[in-house]
């Protein structure tokens, strides 16, 4: 054991347990977050780096050619790439914000008035948790069909409001929340949205930071809506975007290499920002409910 | 809004009953929402499977009993192979995910540096989605190239060939399973450190104190203490490993269903495929249930007070008298 004189007086232990412990954080850390520089890296790669074999991580002259490669080679098809963008943050904005609303209108009525079959949308919801959405995709194909909505944003947003784990988590925290705050509101001649509106929301803000981060990373990376329901161009969205530069599902084009290193980076960009500025209630939630989707 | 409607009519309602109209009013667009996309579309699915679609205009399907689910397994040659693959596959990675996560998070527990940083940077590659960025990413070859021992950057190639090929393949294996697994294991490690935050250090103390080797208190405390988290992990990375779009299975039956136009047999083979995944989930419920120590006030609500613990506890410990 080795002691160093520290800051302020106080001591730094450095023993071998210390030591191995840091080492072993520091090779797991390297696994998992290699990948995601080597995302960010390759963004501004020039073309001739890009190619290296084998690949580097660093990038020596970095660039932002890439990007405006996205934009020009995209811009001259079609349909520009920004126009995927605002797809995306159309769809998934609207998404968020009306599945907040009616997972939390829904788990408050579920939990605090108790309506006749309750129990039964609660098992419902217990048993969607485990089923992949996958299988009925083709059903609710037919229908989305059957509503008129293909090619519309209808139907990218309205299937993915009702979503069963959204409603799980918003439950597990409105149980906590108590009964006779609501009667004293109730008393004080409150109407049940009023209540619902400056009294529960307020004190269910992790649930709904949570929910937004969940629900906004899924829908927006979501790829099968949109190639389900979605056949033109204009409608598409960032997923099915960066699956047309990079030419198909089969693999990469050579030479939008730039072009879709850059859309990648761009399509996580938004993400890791949501998460950062939701970060703390996250975390809070997590440990609380420990549950997700 | 439900107000009006109880109040026109002439039998009084109890407060109870107007609660539930209330209720059922603000739950209303929760319960059209899983009617019309998910209730309907299961119920569709199922009598697909079980029919044929003779004219897909106006969706009409006749019986045809389970043509679809024995065509799967005695006529179609892809299925069965493609079904071991993907059980093969979880075989190997379910129970490196739970592990890697659960040191992970006993490793986080501990009392180090940079714990929020760490945190993020564990948490932050389920950001990606398993969507197209990781599709993007494995097809760049972050998982094996990126990694690469093999040509002999990281380590030389004098050493490298001292110890053969097949050592350095296997090695080269393990690291791209390690890289893959560890990128989806950010949720699992929130759960187990939320598990492991809530374990009181008293126990950890006492156990120390009646003489326990840190072996014997992972065993004995910690595993049993998190338990209900373990559960929660082992169904969680279970289910989620079954449904990943990355899952060959769901790649198969997606292509019956949208490229090939055979819906009746895609829905055939989802409902065998759920119901395997169901088998499984009820089968590590049922096994782990005899090992669920929830906490102690559950414990003798459910068992009674008689009835001895598993667990040791902290109260209740019979007092000695030292004469």
């Amino acid at each position: 054991m080795i002691k160093i004189k520290w800051f302020k007086g106080q001591w730094l232990h450095i023993t071998f347990s210390k030591i191995m412990l840091y080492l072993a954080m520091f090779v797991l850390v390297a696994f998992t977050a290699l990948p995601l520089v080597y995302l960010v890296c390759t963004a501004f790669k020039p073309l001739d780096e890009l190619f290296v074999y084998p690949p580097r991580f660093y990038v020596e002259h970095p660039t932002l050619k890439n990007f405006s490669d996205l934009l020009i080679s995209l811009g001259s098809s079609a349909v520009p790439f920004t126009r995927y963008a605002f797809n995306s943050i159309i769809v998934t904005a609207t998404i968020v914000f009306l599945t907040v609303i009616v997972s939390a209108l829904g788990a408050y009525s579920l939990v605090k008035f108790k309506p006749p079959g309750g129990k039964t949308l609660f098992n419902l919801i217990l048993m969607a948790l485990m089923f992949s959405p996958h299988v009925t995709k083709i059903p609710s194909y037919m229908v989305v069909n059957g509503l008129g909505l293909i090619n519309t944003y209808g139907a990218l947003i309205l299937p993915n409001i009702a979503v069963a784990y959204n409603i799980f988590l918003m439950k597990q925290f409105i149980e906590q929340y108590p009964d006779e705050l609501l009667e004293a509101a109730r008393i004080d001649g409150a109407g049940e949205f009023l209540i619902f509106l400056k009294m529960v929301m307020p004190a269910l803000k992790p649930a709904w930071s949570t929910l937004i981060v969940f629900s906004f990373v899924n829908n927006w990376n979501d790829y099968f809506s949109p190639l389900i329901y979605v056949t033109s161009q204009t409608m598409k969205t960032l997923p099915l975007a960066l699956q047309t530069i990079s030419g198909g599902a089969a693999g990469m084009s050579v030479g939008r290499a730039g072009a879709v290193a850059a859309a990648t980076f761009v399509m996580t960009v938004p993400t890791v920002i949501i998460f950062t500025v939701m970060q703390g209630k996250v975390m809070e939630t997590m440990v609380y409910s420990g549950i997700k989707e | 809004m439900s107000d009006k409607k109880t109040s026109k009519k002439p039998i009084k309602l109890s407060l109870r009953t107007k609660d539930q109209l209330k209720g059922l009013v603000f739950v209303s667009p929760f319960i059209i929402g899983v009617i019309m996309f998910f209730a309907y579309p299961i119920f569709l699915s199922l009598r697909l499977s079980f029919g044929k679609i003779d004219s897909i205009v106006g969706l009409k399907i006749s019986w045809a009993g389970i043509t679809n689910y024995t065509r799967a397994f005695l006529i179609d040659v892809e299925f069965l192979p493609t079904f071991l693959e993907v059980i093969k596959d979880t075989i190997v990675k379910y129970p490196l995910t739970i592990i890697l996560s659960l040191i992970i998070a006993i490793l986080l527990n501990r009392d180090i540096m940079c714990r929020g940083l760490f945190r993020v940077i564990f948490f932050v590659p389920f950001l990606l989605g398993s969507g197209e960025v990781m599709k993007q990413l494995l097809n760049q070859g972050v998982d094996n190239q990126v990694l690469n021992i093999m040509d002999g950057r990281i380590i030389p190639y004098n050493i490298l060939n001292y110890f053969g090929s097949t050592i350095v393949e296997g090695v080269q294996n393990i690291l791209s399973i390690m890289v893959t697994v560890l990128w989806g294991c950010g949720v699992q490690i929130l759960l187990f450190l939320a598990g492991l935050q809530s374990i009181s250090p008293a126990l950890y103390e006492a156990a120390k104190i009646d003489g326990a080797t840190e072996w014997e208190i992972f065993w004995k405390v910690t595993i049993p203490m998190i338990s209900p988290m373990l559960l929660l992990n082992l169904i969680y990375t279970m289910v989620d490993s079954f449904v990943s779009i990355t899952n060959p299975m769901l790649e198969y039956i997606q292509s019956f269903g949208f490229t090939k136009g055979q819906f009746e047999y895609a829905a055939a083979m989802g409902w065998i495929y759920f119901a395997f995944v169901g088998a499984v989930v009820a089968i590590v419920f049922a096994l782990m249930k005899n090992y669920m120590h929830t906490n102690e006030v559950e414990e003798v609500k459910k068992r009674g007070k008689d009835k001895k613990h598993r667990v040791f506890t902290i109260e209740k410990a019979p007092r000695r008298t030292f004469e």
